[in-house]
């Protein structure tokens, strides 16, 4: 049973730049506020008519380049998301179309904020199994299109991001992930959720009355939240690290993936990381859900923050209520 | 370390829904429904009921008959395209439901293949060294989101709610348990069969309009033609790369369980393999197509009816909308 190496890594942020100026005349209230409230200045905004498979097409071309591969090369597509293109088929299946790969699998997989560690540890398996030998992991979100631009959700919207990451996996060794723990409690999950369309409702998963109730947007309890992320992502931190068998010091750098970059700092201080190599992912352009944790190893990479071979630790904790963490090798 | 299935249940809602109910709201007729699909009736819940709820009993007979309590799952798995909720993964609803928590739950989104799909990621974690018990269910409420009117007669007509879940485990034998799984997809035909809204591609993505709009992007929308021309393609091509994979021919298969998509698809796609009628189980006529849900719910009823006897090399092939098609081999 071989190992599993990242080949590559790559992501893409939409240009459209959106401060929180931009979001004050429908959301209510002045610029400083919704940084208050939320801890986030800016995020990205996907063109109009772009879904997550065309953000994340360009953040698979950057990961298959820097893999020194083609599309052609793709054994399997994992694609994790929670803001699909469209409600079904999966966004991978149009990322095998977009960048013209082989007619190979193309796994669509929910697992939300923790889409991503989820996504990389099946890659590892399927790997690992010898099911598979090359596997693009891609992480896309379409946040922006599905937000409420009114005052209601004033302390929600600004929060989220649009963008893509992508990493390309391959047999090898030492392997990439050196651990990753996965878990899920679904005790409250109404604090974080989107809870329409249902198709538990019946007769009609959506209609007039949903709608008018707002039912189809993004529902997120900071305060009902926030002790249990921080205890989460610090404890899962610490678990990632234990079953790597790897200490602190082995570690470049810290990821630490929550809507709340605030909240994700709090739990790194909690377990007692390094501030000056702790990265709260949503800091820079907004939560982006699945994709954050990718975004911000590709950015690292480009920018010299990291380099090839580096060990990180990721935690991640959201809807679900799902959280996790991993010890990867980029 | 290959994976086995080590139990296996079915659940449907109890409201039977006849070609002739359905004639009565839609201009439509048995005839019509039978000849184009062998479907006779199907299910359809009455009232609040999620893929996660059909689920929930079929996954209590799957760990009951693993000898596997739900505590000690190492990972959900349920494949669906009418998830319970729009977010979380109803892998995270069933969970609930079992009344467990700590290990990871995810939802495989992969329509018709789904079942395939999710057997293929649940089968890599365990040969992986990963897990040991994981839950794979397929589980539909269809009937929340179809146009149950005249004008949604060409999907309506095939569609029903339902669930199927397996319990796999380890198992020692390298030629038992699940042989090899294979996946496939082609985009380009994305459209062919969708439901479009809510989509991220569009600004907001979900409106009044699409609330309002005659043929309601809300709906599934499928041309029928090419599904059935890629389907009776890509199928045979599939169920033979399973076996060839294995050193086998389809003369060596005893049972193939196909999708239920379609009982002429099932039907031509035997006659390409020339596999004889008793080798191929179909249940569409009562239960519709239940997509990710239909292999284990006609893979449980071909248990029960003694088709798939131990060593007997059986065959799972999917195809649906993505395109997506897949098929796993395994030795019972």
């Amino acid at each position: 049973m071989t190992g599993v190496v990242a080949l590559g890594w790559g992501s893409e942020l939409p240009a459209t730049t959106i401060t929180n100026e931009d979001l004050a005349p429908s959301l209510g209230g002045d610029a400083a506020e919704i940084e208050a409230a939320t801890g986030i200045r800016v995020r990205r905004r996907a063109a109009p008519g772009a879904g997550s498979s065309d953000l994340a097409v360009a953040a698979a071309g950057r990961a298959l380049a820097a893999a020194a591969m083609t599309p052609e090369d793709v054994d399997l597509i994992i694609f994790a998301t929670m803001t699909p293109d469209i409600a079904f088929p999966g966004s991978g299946c149009f990322l095998q179309d977009k960048l013209a790969c082989r007619t190979v699998g193309a796994l669509d997989i929910r697992a939300q904020c923790s889409g991503f560690l989820a996504a990389l540890a099946t890659a590892d398996a399927f790997v690992r199994a010898d099911r598979t030998s090359r596997v693009l992991v891609c992480c896309g979100e379409v946040h922006s299109s599905a937000l409420d631009y009114t005052p209601r959700a004033a302390t929600v919207t600004p929060r989220f991001g649009d963008g893509a990451g992508a990493v390309v996996l391959g047999p090898g060794e030492p392997s990439a992930l050196r651990s990753c723990v996965l878990h899920n409690d679904p005790d409250g999950f109404e604090r974080f959720w989107c809870e329409c369309p249902a198709s538990r409702h019946f007769p009609a998963r959506m209609d007039r009355a949903l709608f008018d109730a707002g039912r189809h947007y993004y529902v997120y309890d900071a305060a009902g939240l926030a002790e249990q992320a921080r205890e989460a992502l610090a404890s899962v931190t610490g678990e990632a690290l234990a079953a790597a068998g790897v200490r602190v010091d082995a570690i470049a750098l810290f990821l630490l993936h929550y809507v709340d970059p605030r909240v994700a700092r709090e739990a790194g201080l909690r377990a007692g990381l390094p501030a000056e190599r702790t990265l709260a992912t949503a800091e820079r352009a907004g939560h982006m859900s699945a994709a954050g944790l990718p975004i911000a190893i590709a950015d690292a990479l480009r920018e010299g923050r990291l380099r090839r071979g580096d060990l990180v630790c990721c935690a991640a904790f959201g809807a679900g209520i799902a959280w996790g963490g991993a010890v990867v090798r980029v | 370390m290959n994976a086995r299935i080590l139990g296996i249940g079915h659940h449907t809602p109890e409201r039977v829904v006849t070609n002739h109910d359905l004639a009565a709201v839609m201009e439509t007729s048995d005839e019509w429904i039978q000849q184009r699909t062998g479907i006779r009736e199907r299910r359809f819940v009455a009232g609040d009921v999620g893929p996660a709820d059909l689920a929930l009993p079929a996954a209590r007979d799957a760990l009951a008959a693993a000898g596997v309590r739900a505590g000690d799952l190492d990972l959900v798995l349920l494949a669906t395209l009418s998830p319970d909720y729009d977010c979380p993964a109803s892998a995270a609803v069933l969970q609930r439901h079992l009344g467990i928590a700590g290990m990871p739950a995810m939802d495989v989104r992969n329509q018709c293949s789904g079942f395939v799909y999710a057997l293929a990621v649940g089968d890599a974690f365990i040969r992986s060294g990963r897990a040991r018990h994981v839950l794979v269910c397929g589980a539909e409420t269809h009937s929340t989101g179809l146009d149950q009117t005249t004008a949604g007669r060409e999907v309506a007509v095939i569609f029903g709610d339902g669930a199927g879940a397996v319990v796999l485990g380890p198992e020692p034998d390298p030629h038992k348990g699940i042989l090899s799984t294979h996946l496939h997809s082609e985009g380009r035909y994305a459209e062919k069969l969708m439901v479009e809204a809510p989509t991220s591609r569009h600004w907001p993505r979900l409106t009044e309009e699409m609330l309002d709009e005659p043929g309601s992007r809300l709906w599934p929308r499928m041309e029928g033609r090419y599904v059935f021309k890629h389907a009776v393609t890509r199928f045979p091509e599939v169920v033979r790369e399973a076996l060839a994979a294995n050193g086998y021919t389809p003369a060596d298969l005893d049972v193939f369980i196909p999708h239920q998509a379609n009982l002429r698809i099932s039907e031509f796609v035997a006659g390409i393999l020339e596999l004889p009628p008793e080798k191929v189980f179909n249940n569409i006529q009562r239960y519709g197509n239940t997509t990710a849900a239909s292999i284990p719910i006609a893979l449980h009823e071909a248990c029960e009816a003694g088709l798939v006897k131990p060593g007997a090399l059986v065959c799972l092939g999917a195809f649906g909308a993505g395109f997506t098609w897949a098929a796993a081999l395994l030795r019972w």
